[in-house]
């Protein structure tokens, strides 16, 4: 076991040699969150500006809108006046701006119809259709809120009961029903979690994985083409020393790369609790024995090192592809059967368990045991292949 | 009264259909330097790899300090040191740090490592630069340190292809003074080089191979005088009139 540990002790002394490599390889994780976070924005849910040119300014109910949206954790807003709104329209600087006329709040106070206008380019993008539902939705709110204070006043018309007191109460009742609605929705949601951090950051772990495995497959052929393989079988170290080695290293490397984006996101997006990051570590831990043990199946059947580098990117690839890493599979479809053969399948399954559903490690322990055969089946496998590939022993 | 060291037997070993060693059989005695010269292709390396226990024979056995290749491997590795014609180092590490850890790939504690690759470094002219990068390296002290690598362990064969390629006449020389001193400590040394007049100055018998057969084997004077009078003869002479002149790829 000695010289196994030497094996890899040398292999990632060899790793921290090279200082452009290393800064490369430990960085890289650091980009990628950040561009996750860029992406997402540090937060998960939708975000927009909604443009509004206000020709009623200081109105009662004109200024109650912007208050209204500007409330809202969806939407800023930005005051713009008519001849910039449109000039940027005209440039597609935005897709869409919303016009409050002239005189909304008097003639909403005097009980006349009002109009907002949407100007848009197109149908206003995707964005531009999702603030304006947002608009609509605070509008018609707004709405409703007025006609309810009529009525109820035209209701109490000969009853002695102050107009303020009315428009209290009515007042109170609305926040009342915008807090508890009557009729609530809740989500409930099936399959992959609406979090993209949560729905992608598995799939991001378990590529770099893989990808980390495939550098260190070239390791092997790198020493046999070297002569240092050569070399090393001429002394005392075992093929299984040599073997056990070469897993430990590949090992370090991958999850060295995921320590640190796992920290990242534990850190930034705080999707983690301490329990899930121990859990989602150990998996991700599993995951990186078995994507060594495949690693090592690659460096025994390549012959150099461009060979055990495309083989790792094709493995990669495939894996990523048939698992639904990053788009989801329907259940009961051929490509769920598809999937089964990917180890990704299990790996994301595990930390998307553990990550987006508050599952514990007992909820996740078939995906464990199949991470575990391919361990054995990969070094097993491994090991066969560099005896009967020519040069082997 | 020589003591075989090193019996090779009818050492067959093929590639597809081509018959890179067929039949090799030869003797290594202790405390000599044997040289084992041929064209390329003629099957040297594939012989060294085959007694340096890479390669198992097709055909045939070895037996090394007693012990046989194809049963006794383990063994056999424990007694024998390689260096390869590749430099086979770890370019990214220091020298001393290579010697250290082939030492423990040996067998070997940290502590005995580190004492042997002081003093194998030292053996080869290196010990200023052993914390040095072998990428830094010239050519010809990357050729010492394969050299002081190939001595971790203590061995008691060692199997010496091609050690001098490629460099300049010092560290030629300081090679030559390494390897005599180490038969002159009791190794057995089996060299192989297309370097004539240091097979001739190194070695106390020559094999000559060619296509994968062993077709002359005797002290550079006994073979030189096979062909003329000694002094007037070079083992080049008798190496070109037993493997003839045509290239070899």
């Amino acid at each position: 076991m000695t010289r196994a540990l030497q094996i890899a002790l040398l292999q990632v002394r060899i790793y921290l040699q090279d200082k452009s490599d290393l800064a490369f390889s430990l960085l890289l994780p650091v980009v990628t969150f950040a561009l996750m976070y860029f992406v997402f924005g540090g937060q998960t849910h939708f975000h927009a500006t909604v443009h509004i040119v206000d020709e009623d300014p200081g109105g009662i109910y004109s200024n109650a809108l912007i208050e209204r949206l500007d409330a809202l954790d969806e939407l800023n807003v930005e005051l713009l006046s008519l001849d910039k709104a449109d000039r940027k329209l005209e440039r597609s600087d935005l897709l869409m701006f919303i016009i409050i006329p002239e005189g909304f709040s008097d003639r909403l106070a005097s009980g006349e119809p009002v109009q907002l206008l949407f100007k848009q380019r197109g149908n206003g993008g995707q964005e531009g259709q999702i603030v304006a539902a947002l608009v609509r939705s605070v509008a018609d709110d707004i709405s409703l809120g007025l006609q309810v204070r009529g009525q109820v006043t035209a209701a109490l018309v000969g009853i002695d009961v102050p107009v303020n007191q009315i428009e209290t109460t009515v007042e109170r009742l609305l926040t009342e029903e915008r807090e508890s609605p009557t009729v609530a929705v809740t989500e409930d949601t099936i399959g992959s979690s609406p979090d993209p951090v949560k729905q992608f950051l598995p799939g991001i772990i378990t590529m770099y994985v893989l990808f980390a495995i495939i550098l260190s497959a070239r390791t092997l052929v790198e020493e046999r083409q070297l002569g240092t393989l050569e070399r090393l079988l001429t002394t005392r170290l075992s093929i299984g020393q040599l073997f056990a080695g070469k897993f430990i290293a590949g090992i370090s490397r991958g999850f060295i790369q995921t320590l640190i984006l796992m920290a990242l996101s534990y850190a930034v997006f705080q999707i983690f609790t301490p329990l899930s990051f121990a859990s989602s570590l150990l998996v991700a831990l599993i995951f990186t024995c078995a994507a060594s043990a495949l690693g090592l199946i690659i460096a025994s059947a390549a012959r150099t090192p461009d060979q055990a580098t495309w083989m790792g990117v094709f493995f990669t690839m495939a894996m990523v592809m048939i698992s639904g890493t990053f788009f989801p599979i329907e259940e009961g479809s051929v490509m769920e059967t598809v999937s089964r053969f990917s180890v990704n399948t299990y790996a994301n399954d595990a930390l998307t368990t553990l990550i987006s559903e508050g599952g514990s490690l007992a909820d996740v322990g078939f995906e464990m045991g199949i991470l575990a055969g391919v361990i054995v089946v990969g070094l097993l496998l491994s090991r066969y292949l560099f005896k009967v590939m020519p040069g082997g022993r | 009264m020589p003591v075989d060291y090193l019996v090779a037997q009818d050492l067959h070993k093929s590639f597809n259909e081509h018959k890179a060693v067929n039949g090799v059989s030869f003797t290594i005695y202790k405390r000599e330097i044997f040289g084992l010269l041929g064209p390329n292709g003629a099957g040297k390396t594939t012989t060294i790899r085959m007694l340096s226990t890479v390669l198992e024979p097709d055909q045939g056995d070895v037996t090394i300090g007693g012990h046989s290749i194809k049963h006794e491997a383990e063994a056999v590795r424990g007694l024998i040191g390689v260096c390869p014609q590749e430099l086979a180092l770890y370019v990214e590490l220091g020298a001393l740090d290579n010697l250290i850890f082939f030492g423990r790939m040996a067998g070997m504690s940290s502590q005995e490592a580190r004492e042997q690759a002081m003093s194998n470094l030292k053996l080869v002219g290196l010990q200023e630069r052993a914390r040095g990068r072998i990428d830094k390296f010239s050519g010809g002290m990357k050729r010492r340190v394969n050299l002081a690598v190939s001595l971790m362990g203590h061995p008691e064969l060692l199997f010496l292809d091609e050690p001098t390629v490629g460099i300049d006449p010092q560290s030629r020389n300081n090679i030559y003074e390494t390897i005599e001193g180490l038969r002159d400590k009791g190794m057995t040394i089996l060299y192989t080089t297309h370097y004539m007049e240091e097979a001739d100055r190194l070695c106390d018998r020559v094999a000559i191979m060619d296509g994968g057969q062993i077709i002359a084997l005797d002290t550079p004077h006994e073979l030189k005088a096979q062909i003329g009078p000694p002094e007037q003869v070079t083992l080049e002479d008798v190496f070109l009139k037993l493997t003839g002149r045509s290239l070899r790829d």
